[in-house]
């Protein structure tokens, strides 16, 4: 019989190479970070039941779901907004998965599992929102989008989630991206042309 | 001519002597500095000649000095590089710059071309409409590329553009057009205020006509004015200066288009880094202070090498210590005029004489020509005699009808000053006419926006300072930013007194649009031809329609149809103004979306592992599909594809089939939505089974097809075709949202959660039970055909199966979370090794599918109804759908219908085409007779000859029927037979087995 081997593969680990990318003898203006195998549950509150949801999900995360483009972060979880009554739980560890996310949250909600259709690349340096800019009609000014705002929105014509997740502890702001797994590779290779200018630190992790 | 700078003065100007820069025009090498434009190069050397016109391939000269420039277009650089129609008053001298003049040939001295002068009487006003217009098709063949070849600007590179260009958003309170006073001022005030401003400047340079004109602000010189000012606004976070960026477009919302030439500067951008940048900036208010354009005045000659705006003349004295004459005249008909006069005195040149079109001139100017030594004459200058080598003598006619004759080597000519109207026009509005400045200016804009300083007709420096400063803080105000903005800068205004003229007459060309070569006669000539609207006159004599888009000449033919037609100039109106401001390259337009990256790709999740097996690709929407698997030895497509197919049905292979559209359908109503969305029922579906379905538009036509399973009493999962995923799900959550809010069901794609196989064949079965795990029951029995259930796969991951068919095998379709989608493909290789399981791509899946007489997208084309497809029956009688009553319709129910069926060749060694018209055999093709069309062909290896599908008129009624195959684009007529689209395993044994 047969050995089968059931490895995990990111979208991006084809074209992601770690190390320098674009500009060098600088320091690098953006660090790209792909963040690899996370929990990423689609939280759908049912018909007349999104008060039931607000409930359900606070005694389960200890914050509150977002009800505006935003995202939350609790202990062990990002809930960030994709509609109106409806979330993305965001997690490590099979911590939160649909398993353990039914139990609480099925009755007032469906849960769809968007574990491997999406890529998360973590975007932060000096040049961040200067490189962001040429790919994001959002605006990222710091009074515009601060720690926690989040957005549906397309860049490069493909769907994404983005946010704000908590600065660097060097004060740098980092913004996250949630991408379409098979549009993954497309946008990176766009992230890197809007990048290469600035040079790019790219790495990847197991880790948020 | 010389190349030692002849004419460049030895101090003074804003050129960096220390940087001395080399370049190179029509191959002979110049020296300039830092700091100087082209043009401004080209006049410190002595050069005048520097294009030849569109028509008359006259010389030229430079006219202005910045980007309203109709004259002195160049191709600047070489190889794929090359940029033609450049205007050298606003490109950057760099080192090592190459220019090469445009439209003459074989040299700009000798152009062989300028024989279209001898015939200028007959190429006039609309002689191409007139001429060329019989025989007709000689027009496409011979007289317009011969015209273009004649007629002509620069040369494009023809190769691909070797630099990068892209695009980028900005968003700010205030975005303010133009860094002269009147921009400096506005930005100094929202600044203050607290507000995002950004400020767009055209040139390299901030200041506009400060640089130029000087002047005295707050009691300082306006070079130091400057100097601190910009260092006050760089001092801000907020404040974001953008120089050689043009604001070019405004669009809806409040979106601002601009083009940054990062690199325009240089000789190639350094590496990693874009030649131009493409701005999207949305703006909550916008000040334009783009200011204004000084306009000449039509007379005899008035395109003579040498004759040049007053405004233009004193900058490159001033800002570029260049002399573009060394005894100069001046034409003026308004004192702004006069300040060449006094900038070329203070840097030690002549002048010949100034002639002042005003019956009055004032005392101050009076005493400034008797220190200066020239002579003020009134009346108008009514021909120039010069040619290539610039101007010799100006002929005057003077007020009272006497005649003068100045000999000068350079003509300043003021006209007048229009207000760059363009930014505030571009949603349909109409400028107004000034009668105090004789010139249009902004009538309202767009929301948001608001014109000041000399491009809302205030010329004066003070105005410019005082409006700006005014406009700048109230933006601010208005978008909720209250710190203080201090004291406006103060200077005094400037005395702006004309007289317009506009049209000198006499015999000989006078010019109105350089740049297209149209005189003041041809717009006689409309307007005696009938072409008295603007519009008509723009497009009968192309007035206006050059790379300047009229900047310098719309205004003069205006007046000059008006006083023909002996209306007013604002009853005589403008033509409508559009954008881009200036000429937007393409390259900038699309940005990063070139060649491979022209749009984004979707890969399958075996994408990689395909490439590795050598898989060809095809582009399916923005899918890359394994369309065949090449193996070594195969001569061509047709004979791997022939290979896969016949693996698949004699023993087993698998496809990736992850394109397809996933979506969960979660909710107590779900079964319900799904009813109302697809022609047949799903509420019924037991959990556990999967079932084609069926849905159509609204009105009645078929949309999509798939196939849809239910996966627990509240979850279905339905699939769409490749094509209508993202249609599909819009289509759905529209229903959901919009027509049955009622209904308590969510809706998620899944599509990229899951890599899904089609496993395929009879041996199916066989390599499923080496990787599902052996407790779970494949056996007919317990997994019936349209069974679909969760599966668990040895090595523990979980699986879905769902027992469906596509190609008429016994096969099986089985999902698992996207990241061990490449994992299966591998273990499926592995598993299949002793089976000679063999990959396949969509054209064997196509094949299969036409043997088995399954629609796809050819026979879902938009055009057919469910019983077209032959699917008619599955349409439910029980319950409501979209597009139910529209099916109904009289047309859609028509016995006579194209319906599909399937086609044969007689001659069974004929390859079909797809495409190929349906006619009645024996008659002769027309559209009289055209009953349907092939829409799918193969090579069937099972039936060892080309099979297709098609949609014929009563087709299903005429099987056995032997028709005509009419193939026009190929050149091909045969005989075919309609029969049964089904071509292999009618009675689907082989699928259910």
């Amino acid at each position: 019989m047969a050995e089968f081997s059931w490895a995990s593969r990111s979208p991006l680990e084809h074209a992601l190479v770690t190390g320098a990318h674009g500009a060098r003898g600088v320091e690098a203006g953006v660090s790209l970070t792909e963040v690899r195998n996370f929990d990423l549950i689609q939280v759908m509150a049912r018909r007349g039941k999104a008060a039931e949801l607000v409930n359900a999900a606070k005694g389960r995360f200890g914050v509150a779901a977002p009800n505006a483009p935003k995202a939350m972060q609790s202990q062990d979880a990002t809930l960030i907004w994709s509609g109106p009554d409806q979330f993305f739980v965001l997690s490590k560890g099979g911590k939160h998965t649909m398993d353990t996310l039914a139990l609480t949250l099925s009755s007032p909600a469906s849960l769809s599992d968007q574990s491997h259709a999406r890529a998360l690349v973590s975007i932060s340096g000096a040049k961040a929102r200067t490189m962001l800019a040429k790919l994001s009609s959002i605006d990222l000014h710091p009074s515009a989008f601060p720690i926690g705002a989040a957005a549906a929105t397309s860049i490069d014509h493909t769907s994404v989630t983005l946010w704000r997740g908590n600065d660097r502890s060097d004060g740098q702001a980092v913004f996250n991206l949630l991408v379409f797994a098979t549009f993954a590779e497309s946008l990176w290779h766009t992230m890197l042309d809007a990048a290469a200018e600035y040079g790019a630190d790219i790495g990847q992790s197991e880790e948020f | 001519m010389t190349s030692s700078q002849s004419h460049r003065l030895t101090s003074g100007g804003l050129i960096d002597r220390s940087a001395p820069l080399n370049f190179r025009f029509d191959g002979k090498t110049f020296s300039g500095f830092q700091g100087d434009t082209l043009a401004s190069a080209l006049i410190a050397n002595g050069v005048k000649l520097v294009g030849r016109s569109f028509k008359y391939h006259r010389p030229r000269g430079i006219l202005t000095a910045g980007s309203e420039e109709p004259n002195a277009l160049v191709e600047l650089r070489t190889g794929a590089r090359r940029e033609p129609n450049t205007k050298a008053t606003t490109a950057e001298l760099y080192e090592g710059l190459e220019a090469t003049s445009q439209n003459r040939w074989p040299s700009l001295r000798h152009d062989v071309m300028s024989v279209n002068q001898l015939f200028a009487p007959i190429f006039v006003a609309g002689f191409y409409y007139k001429t060329f217009m019989w025989p007709a098709k000689f027009w496409e063949a011979i007289y317009e590329p011969a015209i273009r070849r004649a007629a002509g600007l620069g040369r494009a590179a023809g190769v691909a553009d070797p630099d990068h260009y892209d695009k980028a958003w900005a968003h700010c309170d205030v975005l303010i057009a133009g860094s002269g006073p009147a921009g400096l001022a506005a930005a100094l005030a929202a600044g203050r205020s607290g507000a995002r401003v950004i400020l767009c400047e055209e040139d390299f340079s901030l200041g506009g006509r400060l640089l130029s004109d000087g002047g005295t602000i707050d009691g300082l010189p306006a070079a130091e004015w400057l100097l601190r000012t910009l260092a006050e606004l760089e001092a801000m976070p907020d404040v974001r200066i953008m120089a050689r960026t043009t604001l070019f477009g405004v669009y809806d919302g409040g979106t601002y288009g601009a083009i940054e030439r990062v690199n325009d500067h240089l000789p190639s951008p350094p590496e990693h880094q874009v030649r131009q940048r493409l701005w999207r900036i949305v703006a909550r208010r916008c000040v334009v202070a783009a200011g204004a354009i000084e306009r000449p005045i039509v007379f005899v000659g008035n395109d003579t090498p040498g004759v040049m705006m007053a405004s233009a003349m004193r900058t490159y004295v001033a800002r570029y210590a260049a002399t573009p004459a060394k005894r100069m005249a001046l034409f003026t008909n308004n004192e702004d005029g006069w300040r060449t006069v006094e900038t070329a005195l203070s840097a030690g040149l002549q002048i010949a004489a100034v002639i002042d079109a005003r019956p009055d001139v004032s005392p101050a100017h009076r005493s400034l020509a008797s220190k200066g030594g020239f002579p003020v004459l009134h009346g108008s200058v009514s021909s120039v005699d010069g040619g290539k080598d610039g101007v010799r003598k100006i002929a005057v006619s003077l007020t009272g009808g006497a005649r003068a004759e100045v000999e000068a080597d350079g003509l300043a000519v003021s006209g007048g000053w229009n207000p760059a109207v363009g930014l505030t026009s571009y949603h349909r509005g109409r400028p107004k006419w000034l009668d105090n400045i004789a010139a249009f200016v902004p009538d309202g804009a767009p929301p948001g926006m608001v014109a000041v300083g000399a491009a809302n007709g205030a010329f004066g420096l003070g105005a410019c300072l005082a409006d700006g400063f005014a406009a700048g803080g109230a933006a601010a105000h208005d978008t909720g930013n209250s710190g203080k903005a201090g004291a406006a800068p103060v200077a005094e205004d400037e005395a702006f007194s004309l007289t317009p003229l506009w049209h000198v007459a006499g015999k000989g060309k006078a010019f109105v649009d350089y740049q297209h070569d149209v005189t003041a006669s041809d717009i006689e000539l409309a307007q005696r031809e009938g072409f008295e609207s603007v519009e008509h006159l723009k497009r009968y004599t192309t007035l206006g329609m050059a790379t300047d888009q009229g900047k310098t000449s719309n205004v003069a033919g205006l007046a000059i149809m008006a006083a023909v037609t002996g209306r007013s100039i604002p009853e005589t109106g403008t033509t409508i103004y559009r954008p881009p401001y200036v000429p937007v390259a393409i390259g900038a337009f699309a940005g990063h979306h070139r060649d491979e990256t022209f749009h984004a790709t979707r890969l399958t999740p075996s994408h990689h592992w395909a490439a590795e097996q050598g898989a060809v690709f095809v582009d399916t929407g923005l899918w890359k599909r394994a369309q065949w698997y090449p193996r070594a030895g195969e001569k061509d497509w047709l004979e791997s594809v022939t290979r896969e197919v016949k693996a698949v049905r004699g023993g087993v292979g698998f496809c990736d089939v992850s394109t397809l559209g996933k979506i969960d359908v979660h909710g107590p109503d779900a079964g319900a939505f799904l009813d109302r969305v697809y022609i047949n029922t799903f509420s019924n579906l037991a959990v556990g089974k999967a079932r084609y379905g069926l849905m159509l538009r609204e009105d009645g036509i078929v949309y999509d097809d798939g196939t849809t399973s239910r996966l627990a009493e509240d979850h279905y999962f339905l699939t769409t075709t490749t094509a209508k995923a993202g249609l599909v799900m819009q289509h759905l959550e529209f229903c959901r949202q919009v027509l049955f809010p009622e209904l308590d069901v969510q809706l998620t794609s899944v599509s990229d959660q899951w890599a899904q196989f089609s496993i395929a064949g009879p041996k199916t079965r066989d390599l499923l039970k080496e990787i599902v795990d052996p407790a779970e029951d494949l056996s007919n029995d317990g997994f019936p055909f349209m069974g679909a259930r969760e599966v668990r796969l040895r090595g523990g991951i979980k699986a879905r199966l769902f027992r469906i068919s596509f190609s008429g095998e016994m096969a099986f379709e089985i999902s698992v979370p996207a990241r061990f989608g490449e994992a299966m493909a591998r273990n499926l290789m592995l598993a299949g090794a002793p089976l000679g399981v063999t990959p396949y791509g969509t054209e064997a899946l196509g094949v299969m599918r036409v043997e088995k007489g399954h629609i796809a997208g050819p026979e879902l084309s938009g055009t057919t109804t469910a019983a077209d497809l032959g699917l008619g029956k599955i349409m439910s009688t029980k319950k409501d759908f979209i597009g139910r009553v529209m099916a109904g319709r009289e047309a859609l129910v028509a016995p006579n219908r194209q319906v599909v069926v399937g086609i044969k060749p007689v001659d069974k060694a004929r390859r079909l085409r797809s495409g190929a018209h349906i006619i009645p055999k024996g008659q002769t093709p027309g559209p009289g007779n055209d009953q349907g069309y092939v829409t799918s062909v193969c090579f069937s290896p099972t039936l060892s000859q080309w099979i297709g599908l098609g949609l014929v008129e009563r087709g299903r009624e005429r099987i056995g029927e032997i028709v005509h195959a009419h193939d026009p684009l190929r050149g091909e007529d045969y005989d075919v037979e309609l029969c049964n689209p089904v071509f292999y395993d009618p009675d689907g044994g082989r699928q259910r087995g």
